[in-house]
């Protein structure tokens, strides 16, 4: 064996030997949380701790159905996440073409005050936003929950960013080839932006999907809440109900972990190739 | 509605059991009429509102079935927060709600509470409680917003087979230094307590108010740096040091484990404790006792308060609500009787006097293994000094597990601790220092 390939084959074991690490890491406290959410109470309390799976997930799943409908805060948290993320997609993406590729008077001042409203924190927001909302009559509804933030002004950021790096040429052509302006936006600049919208797509999801303080303000009825407010009641004041956070814990991860896995190869193609490829 | 309102009104004439004036609601109702709706929502968080549910239907039955009261269950932080956030924009408040004496003050100044007074006079209810309840609730302006519910009296919970098990004698045990010499008869794996990291504030003030200290003077500066206050850090720093104390977040999963296997022999704590333990360790059944908080010195004061509610409505409340939410309110924490279902059953013990009489303060309690723990905390009760809560409180409950924790890992001595946390309450309060 060369040296050279030696040299290679004690680094390529370094290498996978730290990523294993890594990986174990990361699955041992998701593998810890599968297991508590099948596990009765008193035997995830107990010590030294179980690392096998029990056959409770059903009745902690149960448990947590009787206490509140978590399936249905599920529904309620994926439909709500989906329409922002697509709706919030739309905006920012259009918001983000033309401060990027227009010229407007004011332009400037007013993308530095949308970015501005950044350092606005969402404490500061809720209870204006939710006295609007009531005198809009929307309280305890899903756009409520959807519509404050779908100009998100980190998405129309990062969409203006890389939307500057389309070529003016490319738009000019196609202007001279008859294209209208929202064809220019439609059909030449958003498909160069694959990858930019897959990340701005889990950006938005998670935002939406964590969002917490608002939500537990404005949904006012138990069938309407999302996953973090229907969390947040299974801590108690004397009581922490483990068996039922575990099992909604598991459940919660699946919608992200799908989106993942759905973007995975927009998201990696993106970082790996760069947005732009002609 | 205005129809089933006066007829549930007339019911309350007839069934009303020791609240001393059953008209009560009517006359006192000064701002709203005499209208009681049938419906009135309320809001608590585990335990309380299960509590509240026991109440729930004798209270129904009572009114002939013309009321219609509902209890929502909440998450604790989730209540504070989505209560709060209602009271401040006046909309979306429950028609009555929980509420806790050390955050009180701070839920009176949003200025979104009813005030009670007259409605508590009225109904004769001021001596009915105990002494020390009525500071938390009581706004600047002299108004009563809110009705008390339960005290917390602090007891040692212990696990007896523990104590057996290494020779300490619970009864011998009559200061804190004789707390810190049993706890060293344990072997090294085993801890005589614990000292929360995520609630040292809480274990400071508990002691704190043992000595008789006060966050406030009377006219308001901060003094959380008294020399009460020096004593508590001073001891909550030796316990760390006698190497004797476990540091575990409370309510943790190996919180509840350490004391589900014995790992932890003591847990200081209010009379609630008993709910959680019964609760989340049914196992341990029979296993604990309890005895009172040691002194500071021998023949020292053993009494001592921790936690504690109230139940309060809300301005927005519509009037004929109000009276219907009052009237259930009324039933529910002024009934020896429901009091004490809710003390046997999930461990609230009644800031209600007339509730100790009952038989039940006698009995032995299993869980305990026979111990007439009741009758113990009753007596312990009456002993609790008073508590200046203020609006600014939260940010003495920060000061303190702020700086106390800066102190167990080494930063500075007990007086500096206390010392800096009365300044940084102090200037984010923009209060004097006493």
């Amino acid at each position: 064996m060369r040296e050279a390939d030696r040299r290679e084959g004690v680094w390529q074991f370094l290498t996978y030997t730290f990523l294993l690490a890594a990986v174990a890491l990361t699955l041992v406290p998701i593998y810890w949380m599968v297991v508590a959410a099948s596990l009765p109470q008193p035997a995830f309390l107990s010590y030294p701790p179980r690392f096998l799976p029990g056959t409770e997930f059903l009745a902690n799943l149960d448990a947590l159905q009787g206490r509140l409908d978590f399936l249905r805060s599920v529904g309620n948290s994926v439909l709500i996440a989906v329409v922002y993320t697509l709706l919030s997609m739309l905006l920012c993406s259009m918001a983000g073409f033309a401060f990027a590729k227009y010229e407007f008077r004011f332009k400037e001042p007013i993308f530095y005050g949308i970015l501005a409203t950044l350092v606005l924190p969402i404490q500061l927001l809720v209870i204006p936003l939710f006295l609007l909302m009531v005198r809009f009559g929307w309280t305890n509804t899903y756009q409520a929950i959807i519509l404050p933030w779908a100009a998100n002004p980190i998405g129309i950021f990062l969409m203006r960013q890389n939307m500057k790096k389309i070529p003016d040429a490319l738009l000019e052509s196609a202007r001279m080839d008859g294209a209208t302006e929202f064809q220019l936006f439609y059909r030449i600049a958003l498909p160069t932006m694959k990858s930019s919208l897959a990340a701005l797509a889990i950006i938005l999801f998670l935002f939406q999907w964590n969002l917490f303080l608002y939500p537990l303000v404005v949904l006012q009825e138990e069938s309407m809440y999302t996953i973090p407010v229907a969390f947040a009641q299974l801590v108690g004041f004397q009581r922490v109900y483990y068996d039922q956070i575990m099992v909604a814990a598991t459940i919660s991860i699946l919608p992200i972990f799908a989106l993942f896995l759905a973007l995975q190869k927009q998201f990696v193609s993106g970082i790996l190739a760069g947005s732009l490829k002609e | 509605m205005l129809a089933l309102g006066g007829a549930a009104a007339v019911a309350g004439l007839g069934g009303c059991v020791g609240t001393g004036d059953p008209n009560a609601a009517d006359d006192s109702a000064g701002d709203g009429g005499n209208d009681m709706a049938a419906k009135a929502t309320g809001w608590a968080w585990d335990v309380a509102a299960k509590s509240l549910d026991l109440t729930d239907e004798p209270y129904e039955k009572r009114a002939n079935g013309n009321a219609d009261v509902t209890i929502e269950q909440y998450g604790h932080d989730a209540l504070v927060d989505k209560f709060k956030s209602a009271l401040l924009s006046g909309s979306g408040a429950p028609d009555f709600s929980i509420l806790e004496s050390v955050v009180a003050p701070s839920f009176i100044g949003t200025g979104g509470l009813r005030d009670l007074s007259d409605r508590i006079s009225d109904a004769g209810l001021k001596s009915a409680f105990v002494s020390g309840k009525w500071e938390a609730i009581t706004g600047e302006d002299g108004g009563v917003y809110a009705l008390p519910w339960d005290i917390g009296p602090v007891g040692v919970f212990y696990r007896r087979d523990v104590y057996e098990a290494h020779g300490i004698d619970p009864s011998s045990i009559e200061t804190w230094e004789q707390y810190v010499e049993a706890g060293r008869k344990l072997p090294d794996d085993v801890f005589m307590g614990n000292l929360p990291p995520n609630d040292l504030a809480g274990v400071w003030r508990m002691q704190f108010r043992q000595l008789g200290g006060e966050p406030f003077t009377a006219d308001g500066a901060v003094n959380v740096h008294s020399e009460a206050s020096v004593r508590v850090a001073r001891h909550i720093r030796d316990l760390e040091e006698a190497g004797i104390v476990a540091n575990m977040q409370s309510w943790s999963s190996s919180w509840f484990s350490a004391y589900g296997e014995g790992k932890i022999a003591s847990l200081p704590a209010g009379a609630w404790m008993e709910g959680t333990l019964r609760d989340s360790l049914p196992k341990t059944s029979g296993k604990w006792g309890v005895y009172a908080l040691p002194a500071f010195e021998t023949g020292g004061n053993r009494a001592t308060n921790w936690g504690g509610s109230n139940l309060c409505i809300p301005k927005q409340t519509d009037d004929a609500v109000a009276n219907r939410a009052w009237d259930y309110v009324k039933f529910a924490l002024s009934t020896p009787e429901m009091q004490n279902e809710m003390y046997e059953k999930y461990g609230i013990f009644p800031a209600l006097k007339a509730a100790y009489d009952a038989d039940l303060y006698g009995a032995k309690v299993d869980f305990f293994g026979g111990q007439r723990i009741r009758r113990i905390f009753a007596e312990l009760s009456a002993d609790i000094p008073g508590y200046r809560f203020t609006a600014d409180t939260p940010e003495v409950t920060e000061a303190m597990g702020t700086h106390l924790q800066r102190m167990l890992d080494g930063k500075y001595g007990p007086k500096e601790a206390v010392t800096k946390a009365a300044e940084q309450v102090a200037e984010r309060t923009d209060r004097d220092l006493a």
